[in-house]
């Protein structure tokens, strides 16, 4: 018995000095790394933050930090798991990845994250544990990916063309039909399109608790029925007639610019005022959430398993989580994606951000689901 | 005794040629086979061992398949066969007019317009918010704005007019070579004598000839066409997608399962590429060796628009430029305004501290793999040019030079990154720049046609009689006649690699950022100002190579002249 203790000690001991970073020796060991990043790279303000990240982290660190800008981080999720399955173990092309959601428990699933290290950076410490930081759509984090800003599912409408917005997924069909051809929303599996057939849903199943658990093929059937009822009777009367949808929430933003669309989507409460800084949107543009709340979610940072530059990546995700970083990514005139850290430690128009009322991500399942349905229903 | 050049006894040579041959065509193997293997599912490394036909099967049965083959087919002919129609109409109509010498000196600049730059600038012109759109507000009252789109439509009609409008160009830079081979004066002096006006002659006579001889550009056309992604993202249809870019989707799939019905699709792609080839070669052969009596059926013959074509494919082109410089300095510009609201500078000085690695990045693979492969297709065209002696039978046959023009080349790369996995390191310049030889090299042969078939033999005969030395003989003597061609070609070579979008990305893993492809990410993600200034950044690279190529080329003539005249004085 008195063996079994000592032995459980010294393996719990081991346990906590193996999960324990020698921050010393990785900073040194991550001078001079190039970290390769792959992270959406749709928009300016996200891409000239990353610039200045870069410009930060070799000035302090000597850690070059290379933005690959995708479409979509899927695509990279596919070259890892070809790399896993071809036993490349080392040297892999991606050192860091920005995910969330879906794509999250896909790489967990199929290991191709290394050990957890979220919680030993140095700057874990500030982050803000009211918020859901452990669990990505309701998948524990486990420490393999770290936090790094919140989105909410969120409208933007010019205040000139609309007076009082649609603030339900009703009242969104009852404006199309008096608007006809002004409505619509990216083309799902678009990471915005998916998410407002996922909010749309929680809405008109009146917020089933179903949705939070794995799908069934029955609970999928029942539940989600009158999605597509809501959804044949907005196609009717989308824009383009329902026959083209814009590829991404980018090109709803352009759209509204362009008097095309009259509501565009955005998963960023802060980007009216940094495209309006940007000369993108008009001055009369304002953001809304729907009445119910905003669909919430966190979005991370993660290293895969092979990374070539891991030391370089720690470096990086623990400089964006600094204070620092947070503040001008939270500036509502460059970034303005609301911060992950306590109030108190961040500056500048960062500290404004109000969060609209949450509504929870459902079970990652529902996402693959809804976007194989809407593929097989209006996907050709 | 006639003596090549390069030295046929010379191992050097030999082994120049087994190099060129091993870099340049090689690859097109473990495509071939890379792709084969991961459509029928056998591939060890991605844990794939079993022979299987499940993912032709998972092919089939996918949502909307046909639609989007049918719709790839439809895009293909139909811009194929506008672009040869409306090339023929302007030849007819404009070919040695008093208006002929600016149609062909503004060719070389319009043909140089990227694809991508020229999709950026097309989207600004014709979507709903486009000038166009502007311009008809502006008249008619902001009710009449549009709700029809040229962007990203059900049927592919804007992807169909922007490869009509880019391709016109190409094949009427490929006719003006072919029309010298032709005996036009004499065959229009016959056609007048009995009576045939110049139209009916174009008609009745040349198309028939000229038909036969541009087949293999028309190919090249078709097969662009049918398989280009970068493009058709921007503006091709969405719903359906054509199959190429549905392919491009299935590839980037996160779920592993998808790279077998990538790989089934990548062939399909490649399948269908050679049936539309089949399909134009049956309708040249239909038109002028089935039903050819419309050919002596009497003196009737079509108007074509030769004209309206010119303006319109000209004016579109050139008004590329323009609207990219509009929105890469715009700050506001809502719709429907006409002209930007607000201008700003800003945009360009934040890109242009970042721009220079991507143009490093672009020049310095495009300067290593043009020049490689102009060293290449010279070794090849020297080596070709013996077989005119009979001395020698083994030749390099012209279609495995076209190769890599004629492939789809999605299904080339496909099969590429697929062997790239077996490879225990990663080389990601190598494998760029590797691909970019290929994909310029038969572009870069091509351009060196006319000038190695027009070249005078004689002159190196004598000087080898003489005893001066093969390779002195080709340095001396053949390459300051054939100079401009080869500044030329290697000025193509270099657009071509400037242009690559799939290969850099495909085989460079994303982390080989050029030009290209921070434009059509720019594009993708409709960012405007952003894209409007890479899309200017890539139409001005390729045109500073180009104008270099002339200077120097024009230099060389000149130099040429001077020496004979001084000579035969």
């Amino acid at each position: 018995m008195k063996y079994f203790f000592s032995a459980l000690i010294l393996l719990l001991s081991n346990m906590a000095l193996a999960s324990q970073l020698d921050w010393q020796a990785i900073s040194d060991k991550a001078k001079g790394q190039t970290v390769y990043f792959f992270a959406w790279g749709g928009s300016n303000e996200i891409n000239n933050y990353l610039r200045w990240a870069n410009k930060s982290l070799q000035a302090q660190y000597g850690v070059t930090l290379k933005h690959v800008k995708v479409s979509d981080i899927s695509e990279s999720i596919s070259q890892l798991l070809a790399e896993k399955t071809a036993k490349k173990n080392q040297n892999g092309h991606i050192d860091m990845v920005w995910i969330n959601g879906e794509n999250f428990k896909s790489m967990k699933q199929h290991q191709l994250l290394g050990n957890a290290f979220a919680k030993q950076l140095p700057n874990w410490p500030f982050v803000d544990k009211t918020l859901p930081v452990n669990s990505d759509f309701a998948e524990p984090t486990l420490g393999l990916e770290a936090p790094w800003g919140v989105g909410q599912l969120v409208f933007i409408y010019d205040k000139n063309t609309i007076t009082t917005p649609p603030t339900s997924f009703a009242d969104l069909l009852t404006y199309a039909q008096q608007h006809p051809q002004k409505i619509s929303y990216p083309k799902p599996p678009a990471f915005h399109g998916t998410s407002f057939l996922k909010a749309a849903l929680l809405e008109l199943s009146n917020n089933n608790q179903l949705l939070y658990q794995a799908v069934t093929k029955n609970t999928f059937q029942r539940i989600s029925a009158p999605l597509w009822s809501y959804l044949d009777k907005l196609h009717a009367v989308a824009w383009q007639k329902g026959q083209q949808f814009p590829t991404n929430g980018s090109e709803t933003l352009q759209l509204l610019d362009d008097k095309q669309l009259d509501i565009a989507i955005s998963f960023n409460p802060n980007e009216v005022i940094s495209a309006q800084a940007n000369g993108t949107l008009a001055k009369s543009t304002a953001t809304y959430a729907m009445q119910a709340g905003a669909l919430s979610n966190i979005h991370f940072l993660a290293i895969p398993w092979n990374a070539n530059a891991r030391e370089g990546a720690l470096v990086a995700i623990n400089f964006l989580l600094s204070p620092e970083a947070q503040s001008r990514k939270g500036d509502l005139t460059i970034w303005g994606d609301p911060t992950v850290l306590q109030k108190q430690y961040v500056t500048g128009s960062a500290k404004n951000t109000t969060l609209f009322k949450s509504i929870a991500e459902p079970h990652p399942s529902w996402q693959a689901a809804l976007e194989a349905e809407w593929q097989t229903r209006y996907g050709h | 005794m006639f003596k090549s050049p390069f030295s046929s006894a010379s191992s050097s040579f030999n082994t120049m040629l087994l190099l060129a041959i091993i870099i340049c065509f090689a690859p097109l193997l473990p495509a071939l086979l890379g792709l084969l293997s991961a459509a029928f599912a056998y591939f060890p490394a991605l844990g794939l061992n079993e022979f299987s036909l499940l993912a032709f099967k998972q092919l089939i049965l996918w949502p909307g398949l046909l639609d989007s083959v049918l719709l790839s087919l439809f895009i293909t002919l139909v811009s194929t066969f506008l672009a040869a129609l409306l090339s023929f109409s302007i030849l007819q109509s404009m070919w040695q007019s008093k208006h002929w010498k600016w149609i062909e000196s503004l060719l070389a600049p319009i043909l140089g317009l990227p694809h991508v730059a020229f999709a950026i600038g097309f989207v600004f012109l014709f979507s709903p918010s486009g000038l166009f759109s502007r311009f008809v507000v502006l008249i008619m009252g902001e009710s009449n704005a549009e709700t029809w789109s040229l962007v990203h439509d059900q049927y592919g009609l804007g992807l169909i007019i922007l490869l009509t409008l880019k391709e016109i160009p190409f094949i009427l830079l490929m006719s003006l070579s072919l029309l010298k081979q032709l005996n036009l004066k004499q065959t229009f002096q016959t056609a007048h004598s009995l009576g045939y006006s110049t139209q009916q002659c174009w008609q009745k006579i040349i198309f028939v000839q000229w038909l036969v001889k541009i087949r293999f550009s028309l190919f090249a056309v078709a097969t662009y066409g049918l398989s280009v992604v970068d493009v058709a993202l921007i503006i091709g249809p969405t719903k359906p997608y054509p199959l190429a870019v549905l392919v491009w989707q299935w590839f980037n799939h996160a779920d592993l399962s998808h790279y077998s019905i990538a790989g089934a699709g990548a062939l399909l792609l490649l399948i269908l590429a050679i049936f539309t080839l089949l399909c134009i070669r049956v309708i040249e052969w239909l038109v002028t060796c089935k039903w050819r009596s419309w050919l002596s059926s009497g003196r009737y013959c079509l108007p074509l628009p030769g004209r309206l074509t010119v303006y319109i494919c000209y004016i579109v082109s050139l008004l590329i430029i323009p609207i990219l410089i509009l929105w890469s300095l715009t700050f506001r510009w809502p719709f429907p305004a006409l002209f930007p609201r607000v201008w700003s500078f800003s945009y360009w000085s934040d890109e242009l501290t970042y721009m220079s690695e991507y143009i490093n990045n672009s020049v310095g693979i495009a300067l290593i793999s043009a020049s490689l492969a102009l060293l290449f297709a010279i070794i090849i065209h020297e080596f070709n040019s013996r077989r005119t002696r009979g001395r020698y039978g083994f030749y390099i046959p012209d279609i495995l030079i076209a190769l890599p023009m004629l492939a789809p080349q999605l299904s080339l790369l496909f099969g590429l990154q697929i062997t790239t996995l077996l490879v225990p390191k990663p080389y990601y310049y190598l494998w760029v720049i590797w691909a970019h030889v290929v994909f310029a090299f038969p572009y870069i042969y091509l351009a060196l046609n006319g000038a190695y078939k027009s070249y005078d033999k004689r002159l190196d005969m004598v000087a080898l009689s003489l005893g001066m030395q093969p390779f002195k003989v080709w340095w001396t003597i053949k390459r300051p006649q054939i100079m401009p061609a080869i500044l030329i070609a290697w000025a193509v070579g270099m657009s071509v690699s400037l242009a690559q979008y799939l290969p850099t990305i495909m085989l460079g893993a994303g982390r080989i950022v050029t030009i290209t492809t921070e434009a059509v990410a720019l594009a993708s993600g409709q960012q405007r100002r952003t894209s409007a200034i890479y899309a200017l950044m890539q139409t001005l690279l390729p045109f500073m190579f180009f104008l270099f190529a002339v200077v120097v080329g024009r230099y060389y003539s000149i130099k040429n002249n001077q020496y004979f005249l001084a000579r035969t004085k």
